[in-house]
Parts: C-alpha cells; structure tokens; sequence
C-alpha cells in the first residue's frame, strides 16, 4: 500500500504540482531537487515510492535508484525521463525500478500506475 | 495538466485552476475588509468627486483622464506607496515605486466570493482576453515567468478557463542557457512535447529578472506586459523618476503630481558621503534596475554608511532618496522631513512602518484597482534601534527572501486587508482613494514615457 511518496525533480514547479495533486489523492508527499536532499530526507521518513526524475544536477535518477535499492530495498521507485528514452527505460528495470514513465506527464495516467503497485 | 512536455514547460488545460494552490493559506480563510470592497467598487465618478473634495484645487476634468486612461503599453502595474506625515500633521500617500508585471494575487482575499478565481479571473477577463481580441496574429497562447510560481500558475490556469485552449507554462529564466522560449523574428516562440518551436500569439509576462535581456522590443507576440513598460519606468526607478517630474510639469496647473520623497538621480559612487550630509545624515541608496527589495539601503548614520559603501559598485550612478523617519529620528530639517505614520500601536505600544502595495489594471471603463495589501517591517519605529541592527529593520518593508528553493516570504509581516487586519494600519477610505489617484498618475507618467521613447 503506498501512502508516504518522495518526489526528486530539479523543475520546482513540476515538484509543487505533483505534490499537491498526490495530496490531494491522500498521499503524504515530499519534494527534493537534487540527489543530496533526497537523501537527507531519506534518512528521516520512511517512504513507500519515490518518483524519480532521470536528468537532475549531479547524481542522475538511475544513481539514486541505484541507492535506493541498495539501502532502502522496500522502497518502490518509478523512473520519469523524456519520450522515447528507451535506453533508460531498460537500464531503469534493469536496476529495479517498478515502473518507468516518459514526460510530459499526465498525473492521473501517474496515479494509475501508482494504484498498479503491489 | 500535462507536467514537463519539454524541459521547464507544462501544458495547463481548462479545468486546471484550484484555489488552494494559488493564494496563501491564511488568504483562503480570510474575509474581504467591508470598507476596502466598498473602495474596489467605488466607480470613477465617486473617486473623482471625492478627490476634488480632500484636493480642492485639483481639475476633475484632468483627473478624469488620467482615471479613465487607456495605457498603450503598461497595462498592469503595482505601485508601492507609504502612509507618511509631516510636522504638521500633513499625510500624504508617497509613491515609492511603480512595477510592471507586480506579484499580488496571492495576498489578496477574495472580493466575491461567488467568483472562486477572483483577480486571476478580472485581469485575465477585462484586460489581457480584450488584447487578444483586438491583435491580429496566429499561435498558441503562453505564460513566460521566472518567479512566482503560485500566481502564474493560477495565471495559466485562468486563461486556459476564459479562452477555453490549452496555455504553454514555460519558466523564462535569465540564467537558463537552453531556455524554452525564444523570439524569432520578434515573435515570441516556446518548445513544445516534441522539441519543436510554437509559435506564441499572446503571452502573459511574468519575467521580471532584467527582462530586457530577453524580450525584444515592438514584439509581433502581444506581451501584457510588453518590455516597453519596463524600459519607461516600469522596472527602472530612474527613468520613472524622470517620468514623474515630468508629469509634474505638465500637470501642475490642474493641481495634480506625484509624490515621492524628494529624489537625486545618477548620484555616482564618490558623491554618496556628500548626499547623506546634505540630507541631515538620512537616506536610501538605490540600484535603479532593482527589484524585490534587493539593492536598497537605507542610511541613518556614519557607520551604516561605512557598512553599505563596500556593497556598492565603484562604478555605477544610484538613485538617492530622502529617508521617510519614524518619530524618533533628531537633527532634521523638520520643514522637509516625513515621517511614517506607522500602523495602530499593538498592545505592548509598538508600531510599524508598512508599505501598501496596490495592484491595478486597465480595463476598457479605464485604470481600475485589483488588489491591495500591506507589508510591514521587523522592527518598530517608536523604540530605540538596538546597536548592532540595521535600519532595514525599519524602515524594510520587502517580504521577499531568497530561499533554497527559491523566493519565499516572511508571512508574519504580510498585512491582509481583511477584517482582522485592515484596521490596525489606520487606513481610511479617503487613503485608499488617494492612494489610487497616485497610482494612476505613475501609471499614466510612464506609459507616456513609454509612448515618448518608442513610437
């Protein structure tokens, strides 16, 4: 069942519109930009999913997925990257990633593949 | 609501808008003060009337002009004005600065509750959808910002609402090096889901970070507002200073100006320490093209001058204004110095310099308010400053603090005109009235600025 969702995007209006539609469906969210808060904020909830973005500054959403998986193994993640980012999308389930999902983004088709998570 | 189709650009639909998102939590449960909704639909004959009684030697037929305007390029404009005294008791509202494309939105209570999207909804509605109407141009319609995410949003999702099409919501920053809007031939263009450029026929213009660095002049997309506006005063405090002398001149005889503290313009670096002796060892120091309360210093003594000098570029030329006091200032020419008038003392005596920041916009029936609100500063006027403090404390009245992620704000000093808070500042309808008739004159001075240096 998911219920806490950390949200890693370096656009911040992408951050405050996901996260307050999740809101709005009951979810507790979180936001980050970059690698490094994620982290911190990691280490302080327990999050059930965390929505990644591919292309952030620094580390990359597959090196945080990669962390996750290592560190945080209950942890659901779903990977975002542009359309037609096959490549990624491979590499991402590759790693674990549940689901993968290509911008631009359509948060109830977002909130469908949420609801698809056991 | 389709999130990113292109890096730093979302598609907003019609359906969109939530109130929740687009103004401050405590705004959303706030009620409307009675007093400031009765001001918002005074018609101009009322605020006209009124004036010429409060300013007897004032020309209503001249002040009708000015209220019924049609400004050809500043469209929508802010003005942040300070309730100030004299020795005499004299109040005055004095205009501090006039900006073009001003925050305010999220500030503002609803004036009809029936009407869930309020101001979002009049400005888009009587101002931009009418210039849209009226320019001949063909594209998709835009909103380009680079602050203030909550209002442009709510921005977005308004126009999508009153012209029933999707609206491209594209962050234009001055920083970025791979933007997602670019002018080709003058018209506004914005990358779309397949990295393709669409054309853009109207745009509603949040870039308020040196926009002239990004927006051309005379551009085929209709702009509200066009960087016209901004290079005529509406983002240079310099150029709208010399629009309101100019104003003055010409309107002298109909017994209208604008009143601001007295100003020095291009003040170079080494004249500084010259113009804080003459003026009485008080004043604000400011960067011309600032904004947010960035690059203003206020100087109240030696050592305050000494800090801020180091600040400052050797090489620039400053706008230099006398310094509005509290009470407690000594050593002033009392027949040239103002004073605030400062909020209600609370009930431990404190007051508070506030500044009243009035949103308005050009409708076809002419300039009309659309939101007002205030903002105060940290520390009070009628207690001994503390040594190791800076006067910004206050005489500062700006919200604006740069955050981590970006612009947030301080809410303990945002002063809603609600019925909770509108009393404490003291205001009066006969201030609100004022304070518009001011506000319309700075409009009116830069627009034909404007209109004098571009047509």
């Amino acid at each position: 069942m998911i219920h806490k969702i950390l949200v890693v995007e370096d656009d911040v209006v992408f951050c405050k519109l996901l996260t307050r539609f999740l809101s709005k469906k009951e979810f507790v969210t979180n936001d980050a930009q970059k690698a490094s808060d994620a982290y911190a904020l990691m280490e302080s909830n327990q999050y059930d999913l965390a929505i990644l973005d591919y292309r952030l500054p620094g580390e990359n959403g597959l090196e945080i997925l990669k962390k996750i998986k290592k560190e945080y193994p209950d942890m659901k993640v779903i990977l975002i990257s542009r359309f037609g980012d096959t490549e990624t999308a491979d590499e991402a389930k590759s790693l674990g990633a549940e689901a993968y999902v290509s911008k631009p983004i359509n948060p109830d088709e977002l909130l469908e593949v949420i609801h698809s998570l056991k | 609501m389709k999130l990113s189709i292109s890096k730093n650009v979302h598609l907003v639909e019609p359906g969109d808008f939530e109130a929740t998102d687009h103004w401050y939590p405590r705004v959303l449960n706030s009620n409307i003060h009675p007093l400031v909704s009765y001001f918002l639909n005074l018609s101009h004959e009322q605020m006209i009337e009124r004036y010429h009684r409060l300013h007897p030697s004032a020309d209503p037929a001249e002040l009708e002009k000015i209220l019924k305007y049609q400004p050809k390029y500043f469209r929508w404009a802010g003005t942040d004005m300070m309730h100030v005294t004299n020795h005499e008791g004299y109040r005055k509202l004095a205009i501090i600065e006039t900006n073009s494309c001003p925050s305010g939105q999220k500030s503002m209570p609803l004036l009809d509750l029936n009407v869930e999207q309020g101001g979002y909804r009049r400005l888009i509605e009587n101002t931009f959808k009418p210039m849209v109407e009226a320019h001949q141009e063909d594209g998709v319609l835009a909103v380009a910002y680079d602050k203030n995410p909550m209002e442009n949003i709510g921005y977005a999702a308004t126009v999508a609402d009153v012209f029933e099409e999707e609206v491209y919501l594209a962050k234009f920053d001055k920083d970025d090096q791979d933007p997602p809007v670019k002018f080709i031939d003058g018209k506004m263009h914005v990358r779309d889901s397949g990295e393709n450029w669409q054309p853009v026929r109207a745009a509603f213009r949040y870039v308020t970070q040196e926009p002239w660095n990004r927006l051309p002049k005379h551009s085929k997309t209709l702009l509200l507002n066009p960087i016209e506006a901004c290079l005529a005063g509406g983002r240079n405090k310099e150029v709208a200073s010399r629009a309101y002398d100019k104003f003055n001149e010409d309107f002298q005889e109909a017994g209208l100006s604008i009143f601001t503290p007295t100003t020095y313009r291009n003040v170079a670096f080494d004249q500084l320490e010259e113009h804080f002796k003459a003026l009485g060892g008080g004043m604000v120091i400011k960067v011309p093209d600032s904004n947010a309360g960035q690059g203003v210093y206020t100087v109240i003594s030696d050592k305050e001058l000494k800090e801020t000098l180091p600040k400052l570029n050797k090489n620039d030329l400053y706008l230099v204004q006398q310094l509005i006091h509290s009470n407690y200032s000594r050593g002033f020419d009392p027949k040239k110095t103002w004073y605030h008038v400062g909020t209600i003392p609370d009930t431990k005596g404190r007051s508070y310099a506030f500044d009243l920041r009035l949103m308005m916009h050009a409708t076809q029936e002419g300039l009309r308010p659309l939101a007002i609100y205030s903002r105060r500063s940290r520390f009070p006027l009628n207690q001994p400053l503390p040594e190791n403090m800076n006067s910004w404390e206050v005489y500062g009245t700006n919200l604006s603090v740069k955050g981590e992620d970006g612009w947030t704000y301080a809410d303990e000093r945002l002063m809603l005109f609600d019925i909770r808070n509108f009393g404490l500042l003291g205001l009066g309808i006969d201030e609100l009235i004022k304070g518009f008739v001011q506000s319309c004159m700075a409009v009116y001075a830069i627009d034909q600025n404007a209109i004098s240096l571009f047509d």
